[in-house]
């Protein structure tokens, strides 16, 4: 055994985004150089605050993207309360990266679609940008986000740098009534704006990811577009405490989502009960 | 397998022996409370011999409710040093389990070291001696049977004794086991195979595991589990005083500069065990979280690891204090 997947690694909070009320982004490097961490878009680690504990959530960016890792979170808990107090230079614990990533060696050639809302578009800005890195490789790109209110919007940087590039179609909303006076985009929630366009479903991947609420209603709406379930992906994210599949906390049936997903097929979630 | 006897008037001598040699010996206690406990001891006059069942099961000795992950304390270049202890884990001998227990010892060897091994099973298993004592009496709660047991089964054990009269026939299943025998050969004879039949005791078969891993394929469904999670207080006791259960929390004791990191048991019985931090809860109810627990144990540790993950010690239903029964649970879930 050389392997204690229980000890941390030790990251210097490099730099901080303020994104949204409660929501931040760390930008954290290694203070080990040779720690030789790399992960794939779509996994997950557990962010510690000694004393406090780990709260667990994906790596938001993209591996394309070398040298840091970022998180985005939303202060909810114990642990994020905490880890949202932090300050630039402060170390922090990383174990990771766990779980299965995203097959986007798989998509090659094909189109495809970002749905998410709110808070769910950390998972997926890691591969939005893992597939934007290397353009060519992939056909249409479009993503649906909105949030509750403008405010709560995520990355608004990213979002203009998206709207502007001529090789995604950005499709941005926000529930009705929590628009701005100059706000120019769409209003209503997201899974009206999918269906107002109908997105092919022809040589295309839908990867979902958000509020339980925002895939529940988009899944009649891809069905109608044509998407077979084995074609859109989602990524869960149920309470967990170790990352490698001993606590027992994330288990659905014989499925733990840490190590057997958190990325998954659609088909494989209808398989599932829904503990989750 | 070597097959050996031990007089009855040496064990006291073999086990005192072991603890002279520097082991920690744990093993069963009896304390005031009239309950059985694994304790470590100082000498055999302390081992308690008269026991169905231990209170708890002996598996804190590889998974301590309790257990140091790592200790941390802030250094000079502004980092911290973190360090785990596992160099400091003991030579241990577990003394007097029931065969129940080993069962569950093995169940934990494939859980935690098959796939993604956890470095501190390994360092407490690799030390640890299972010298286990068949069963000559068995009470209710006991269904070994069931579970592909006996009251005279090796699985997991690396030693097992089995009182015949004045002396102990000894079946030494593992090199850990002949390591421990040839610290005190002198003590031990060899011996042809022994029927150990009639010193064994007869639990009672309630159901056939054949027919239940059959039947639990459709059991998520039945409407059953309302009634067979009745009751539930979710205190979690049946879990903690499981030789299999496995579950835990990771805590952090200590202040930003210097503590430690713990991981301490926990149970999927319990409300907060799979509750976000959004308020949302996957498992609402105490009936989903009975359901979790039984179809765990009796279906996706099969689906998992090719193994059911109940021994049928019975422990769950002497300690429930709402009288929940797995046994009857799973026999009205699978009808």
């Amino acid at each position: 055994m050389d392997t204690n997947q229980y000890i941390p690694y030790q990251v210097r909070i490099a730099d901080i985004i303020d994104e949204a009320p409660l929501v931040r982004t760390y930008k954290l490097e290694f203070t080990d150089p040779s720690a030789n961490f790399t992960f794939k878009a779509g996994q997950f680690a557990e962010y510690g605050v000694f004393g406090e504990g780990e709260s667990t959530f994906c790596i938001a960016s993209s591996p394309t993207r070398e040298g840091y890792i970022e998180c985005t979170f939303r202060s909810s808990g114990r642990v994020t309360k905490a880890l949202s107090n932090c300050e630039i230079n402060d170390i922090i614990g990383l174990r990771g990266p766990f779980g299965k990533p995203f097959p986007i060696e798989e998509w090659y050639g094909k189109d495809i679609v970002f749905i998410t809302g709110g808070i769910g578009l950390p998972p997926l800005r890691c591969v939005i940008w893992n597939v934007l890195d290397q353009r060519e490789k992939f056909g249409k790109v479009s993503i649906y986000y909105g949030a509750r209110t403008v405010a709560d919007l995520v990355y608004k940087e990213e979002l203009e740098n998206w709207k502007n590039r001529p090789d995604v179609d950005l499709f941005l909303t926000v529930d009705p009534g929590g628009e701005t006076k100059d706000w120019k985009d769409n209003v209503g929630f997201v899974p009206t704006i999918i269906e107002q366009n109908l997105p092919s479903s022809k040589n295309a991947i839908a990867i979902v990811a958000g509020p339980p609420i925002l895939i529940k209603m988009s899944m009649p709406i891809l069905a109608k577009c044509g998407f077979a379930n084995d074609k859109i992906f989602t990524t869960l994210e149920n309470r967990m405490k170790c990352g490698v599949g001993k606590c027992g906390h994330c288990t659905v049936g014989k499925t733990y989502v840490c190590k057997d997903g958190p990325v998954f097929t659609y088909e494989e979630v209808l398989q599932m009960p829904q503990e989750y | 397998m070597e097959l050996k006897l031990i007089s009855s008037s040496d064990i006291a001598v073999f086990v005192d022996g072991l603890l002279k040699a520097g082991k920690v010996v744990v093993a069963p206690v009896l304390k005031q409370s009239g309950k059985v406990f694994f304790k470590p001891v100082q000498s055999f006059a302390e081992v308690a011999t008269d026991y169905i069942q231990t209170a708890f099961s002996a598996k804190e000795v590889v998974f301590p409710k309790v257990e140091e992950l790592f200790t941390y304390q802030h250094n000079e270049e502004g980092g911290l040093d973190i360090k785990d202890h596992l160099d400091r884990i003991p030579e241990t001998v577990v003394w007097g389990l029931r065969p129940c227990d080993a069962a569950g010892f093995d169940y934990l060897n494939k859980f935690f070291l098959q796939e993604n091994p956890d470095a501190y099973f390994k360092a407490r298993y690799d030390k640890t001696t299972l010298v286990t004592m068949s069963c000559n009496k068995c009470d209710a709660s006991c269904f070994c049977t069931s579970v592909d047991s006996h009251p005279g089964d090796t699985k997991g054990s690396d030693i097992l004794l089995t009182a015949m009269d004045d002396k102990f026939y000894v079946e030494v299943m593992t090199e850990k086991g002949n390591i421990l025998i040839n610290s005190n050969s002198a003590l031990f004879t060899s011996t042809d195979t022994l029927s150990k039949e009639a010193f064994l005791a007869k639990p009672l078969t309630h159901f056939s595991m054949d027919e239940i891993k059959d039947k639990i394929q459709n059991a998520y469904a039945s409407v059953e589990w309302k009634q067979a999670s009745m009751g539930c207080f979710s205190c979690g006791a049946c879990a903690f005083a499981c030789p299999t259960c496995t579950c835990f929390d990771i805590q952090d004791e200590g202040t930003q500069d210097h503590g430690k990191r713990v991981r301490c048991w926990d149970a999927c019985g319990l409300s907060q065990f799979t509750k976000h931090s959004s308020g949302h809860n996957p498992r609402n109810t105490q009936t989903e979280r009975r359901r979790q627990r039984l179809m765990h144990k009796f279906k996706y540790s099969v689906e998992n690891l090719g193994v059911v993950s109940c021994v049928g010690c019975g422990r769950c239903i002497r300690v429930c204090p709402s009288h929940l029964n797995i046994f009857e649970n799973i026999q009205s879930v699978t009808k």
